[in-house]
């Protein structure tokens, strides 16, 4: 007890090698893949493929990293194929059929989804309703509302400039990818080093004890989902950007993936754990396994079937290394 | 009946990875006797007793059930079962939204066919009840039931295969003064029936109270055993933390300066009424009452954590209004809840992390970003003062121990700079040890001038700390004691409601 600053020094983050280890495993994990791919498969180390999983992961990552958010907070947002279909469809009816300009529509449908992820926040925090149900409910709705206004049908005609925002490159790297490396970095120093940031993880953690220690948890829970419905917007105006055109299916495939991502990324589905790099690491591995087996020929099927797999065995996991 | 040895333990060593958990221990259980098992939290005493119902197979030494030599390589519970032992738990291990009935048999079910004779069960489980002398309503949910009703039905189920040997493991560590006086009735039923029975208990008074024979374990060694009545006190503490403890509790301050806080007229919908309560500086205030007498309703209702019909609060002589936890801290409130665990800590938050929850925003960067340097050297200093026992600021707090989690959370509101208290239980499942550097900081914080209201299931401790104690029953102050008038029997009336003519 004598050199307790001595104890404290050297063991300044208090973790063994093999906590580090089960925290970064997804890390270890990606860069062997990575270096597997790299050495074994020719198509897959140029830099034109390299670029392009980058880009792919750029938004859906953008998308995890809200869900992230919801996740750490102990709860589940089933609604965001919702809030990205909505996004897609309601900015490109602004933009090509009402003239809108693009900057006001982006601010319009930012807005609206921040109203959505504080109707799923209130259902849950107020309303008391089961996330996973609340926002279900308000998946259905919203899809609802935009296939009525759209009938089902893309909206195209959107300004060539526009597609900047999800296939421009400054330099030989693709705009996506700067974006969501500005993204997790602001997200990061938030999470990890603001007061606001840290409380999303004693919420997560035991919420008893934050409301206790004078966290506002009411706010805190809400705001998670404000976030959650923000970012998967922002991931939404990417991929419209991609294809140029309004699309009602664009998100409808995407949850599977944004779950398996943020688990990847090491984030407790029980609350209170997981890191933003995590989940980076998470949307890129994700990707390269996507990227191989589209290199292999590997029907889409067949990877519904793969990523299943992961996502089985990776939850498996997490689940039993608390049972110590 | 003649004496007998139920259970013989010989040189039993228990050795896990890198720790020596018993070493060389002996132990003898006789027919119709209680045996104390005591000693400090990790000196051995559950340890020794899953090796006992062979949930743990000892590494070394001798096992004798009945006088039969146990063979230990193929010794397990359902085996230990099989000869008559049973052990009762203090975590209740009961399904919630199941009758009694139901879970005293589960498992167990009486059946005609595929079909579950309830019947016969509820006949079966009156005779169990009528066995325990007690009476319960078995058809109702568990959830339902008071913790001392829980408890009889822990017991009845232990009870249904006729056990020679019960082992009551911290039974009585969540229970009230008069659930815990049942079970010690109950202890003597099961005495005159031959029954052996292992006591394990933190509450040294219990061990005078209901056990024949102790045994002291200490740092997983044999200490001591004998007869209670041949010992006292002093004498046992002494075994158990193997030094002299000469005055248990730290004397009382008496200097008291300004009101503090003030309630008045405080009513919850359901826990209590008409509540009128004050804490001034440097003194520290007791609230004694039975479980249910609102005594932790009220002390939520106080850090706006719990409704309120009516009711004021002044805090220093202004009158407040405290409507959430965040705004009693404004006004320099700090609770220390009674399940640590549940509302006090977030155990995936390292000691730093839980230390600085209530106060990040002292440690500001820029007025943005946390500093972590600033919040790791405030909560360094703050857990040295408090004697915190631990490897590295960066620890979870899962892996303390019960007494070095409960100074994290007192740690918490003491860097939060507050000025009153409310401390919920502040020993709860604490070993003796700690208990007493817990008293020590409860009465340093009264010299320094904070306020502090203590809720306490124990007696003795309120009385040992308290300058004033404002006795509840079912939701009513019956009384306010204070200075010498602070004795045992006072309380006790009130505590139980009797009010002289």
């Amino acid at each position: 007890m004598s050199s307790l600053e001595v104890v404290e020094k050297k063991n300044r983050y208090g973790k063994s090698f093999k906590s580090f280890l089960n925290e970064w495993m997804i890390l270890i994990l990606f860069i062997a893949l990575f270096l597997i791919s790299v050495v074994s498969l020719p198509k897959f180390r140029t830099t034109r493929n390299i670029m392009n999983i980058l880009r792919q992961a750029s938004f859906i990552s953008i998308i995890a990293l809200g869900e992230f958010f919801v996740i750490l907070i102990g709860n589940m947002d089933m609604s965001i194929t919702s809030i990205i279909g909505m996004t897609s469809i309601y900015f490109s009816g602004m933009v090509a059929n009402s003239g809108v300009p693009v900057f006001w529509a982006i601010l319009i449908v930012l807005l609206l989804s921040a109203i959505v992820g504080v109707i799923n926040g209130m259902l849950t925090v107020y309303g008391r309703m089961p996330s996973f149900i609340g926002t279900l409910t308000v998946m259905n709705i919203l899809k609802g509302i935009y296939f009525i206004y759209s009938k089902g049908l893309p909206i195209s005609g959107l300004p060539e400039s526009f597609n900047f925002l999800g296939a421009g490159y400054i330099g030989v790297i693709p705009f996506p990818v700067i974006l969501m490396l500005v993204v997790a970095l602001i997200l990061h120093i938030f999470t990890q080093h603001t007061e606001m940031g840290r409380s999303f993880y004693a919420v997560g953690g035991n919420i008893e004890a934050a409301k206790l220690s004078g966290i506002n948890i009411k706010f805190i829970s809400v705001f998670a989902f404000v976030i959650c419905a923000l970012l998967s917007s922002i991931g939404s105006l990417g991929l419209t950007s991609r294809s140029l055109s309004g699309n009602v299916m664009i998100g409808e495939n995407l949850l599977f993936d944004v779950m398996t991502i943020v688990v990847l990324g090491g984030t407790s589905l029980t609350g209170g754990r997981g890191k933003v790099f995590g989940v980076v690491i998470g949307a890129l591995f994700l990707q390269v396994i996507s990227n191989i087996m589209i290199l292999m020929s590997v029907n889409t099927y067949w990877q519904w079937v793969v990523k299943g797999i992961i996502l089985i065995v990776v939850v498996v996991i997490d689940a039993n290394s608390k049972h110590d | 009946m003649a004496a007998e040895n139920l259970i013989e333990v010989r040189n039993c060593t228990m050795v896990f990875p890198g720790v020596k958990a018993l070493d060389n221990v002996d132990f003898t259980l006789l027919a119709g006797e209680c045996h104390g098992l005591v000693g400090e939290n990790g000196a051995g005493k559950s340890t020794l007793s899953k090796c006992i119902i062979g949930d743990y197979r000892m590494s070394e030494g001798q096992l004798f059930v009945k006088g039969e030599e146990i063979h230990i390589p193929s010794y397990t519970v359902r085996k230990s079962h099989e000869m008559g032992i049973a052990i009762v738990h203090q975590e209740f291990q009961l399904m919630e939204d199941l009758n009694g009935l139901e879970n005293i048999f589960i498992g167990r079910y009486e059946k005609r066919g595929p079909i579950i004779d309830w019947k016969k069960l509820q006949k079966k489980g009156e005779e169990l009840l009528e066995y325990l002398q007690y009476d319960l309503d078995l058809k109702v949910k568990v959830k339902h039931l008071r913790t001392a009703e829980k408890q009889i039905i822990q017991l009845a189920k232990a009870l249904l295969d006729n056990p020679d040997v019960i082992i009551f493991d911290e039974l009585t560590a969540v229970l009230q003064e008069d659930g815990i006086q049942n079970i010690f009735r109950i202890i003597d039923l099961l005495k005159a029936k031959g029954i052996g029975i292992i006591y394990i208990s933190h509450r040294l008074d219990e061990i005078f109270e209901c056990c024949d024979r102790y045994t002291v374990l200490c740092d997983g060694k044999y200490v001591n055993s004998g007869f209670v009545k041949d010992i006292d006190k002093g004498e046992l503490v002494k075994m158990i933390i193997g030094r002299e403890l000469k005055n248990v509790y730290p004397p009382k301050s008496e200097q008291f300066g300004d009101l503090l806080l003030e309630i008045k007229n405080f009513t919850s919908p359901t826990s209590f009424r008409d509540v009128n309560l004050e804490v001034r500086a440097g003194e520290v205030v007791g609230i004694s009452g039975l479980l249910g007498a609102g005594k932790t309703e009220l002390l939520h209702a106080i850090f706006g954590n719990h409704k309120l019909v009516s009711g004021e609060v002044l805090i220093k002589g202004e009158p407040v209004k405290i409507r959430n936890p965040q705004q009693a801290i404004k006004y320099g409130l700090g609770v220390i809840p009674d399940e640590r665990r549940l509302l006090g800590l977030n155990m995936l938050f390292n000691i730093r992390d839980n230390t600085t929850l209530a106060s990040m925003k002292f440690f500001k960067k820029w007025k943005v970003f946390q500093n972590h340097r600033k919040e790791a050297e405030a909560a360094l200093e703050i857990n040295k003062r408090l004697n915190l026992r631990y490897h590295s600021l960066y620890q979870l707090v899962n892996k303390l121990s019960g007494g070095n989690q409960q100074k994290v959370v007192i740690a918490k509101w003491m860097l939060r700079n507050c000025d009153v208290f409310l401390l919920d239980e502040p020993t709860r499942g604490i070993d003796v040890g700690a208990k007493f550097e817990i008293y020590s900081l409860i009465s340093e914080l009264a010299k320094a001038g904070k306020g502090v209201i203590l809720v306490s299931p124990e007696l003795e401790e309120i009385i040992g700390l308290s300058n004033r104690v404002y006795v509840m029953y079912e939701g009513k102050i019956m009384d306010v004691v204070e200075g010498e008038n602070i004795t045992q029997e006072v309380i006790i009336q009130d505590l139980l409601g009797v009010v002289e003519a």
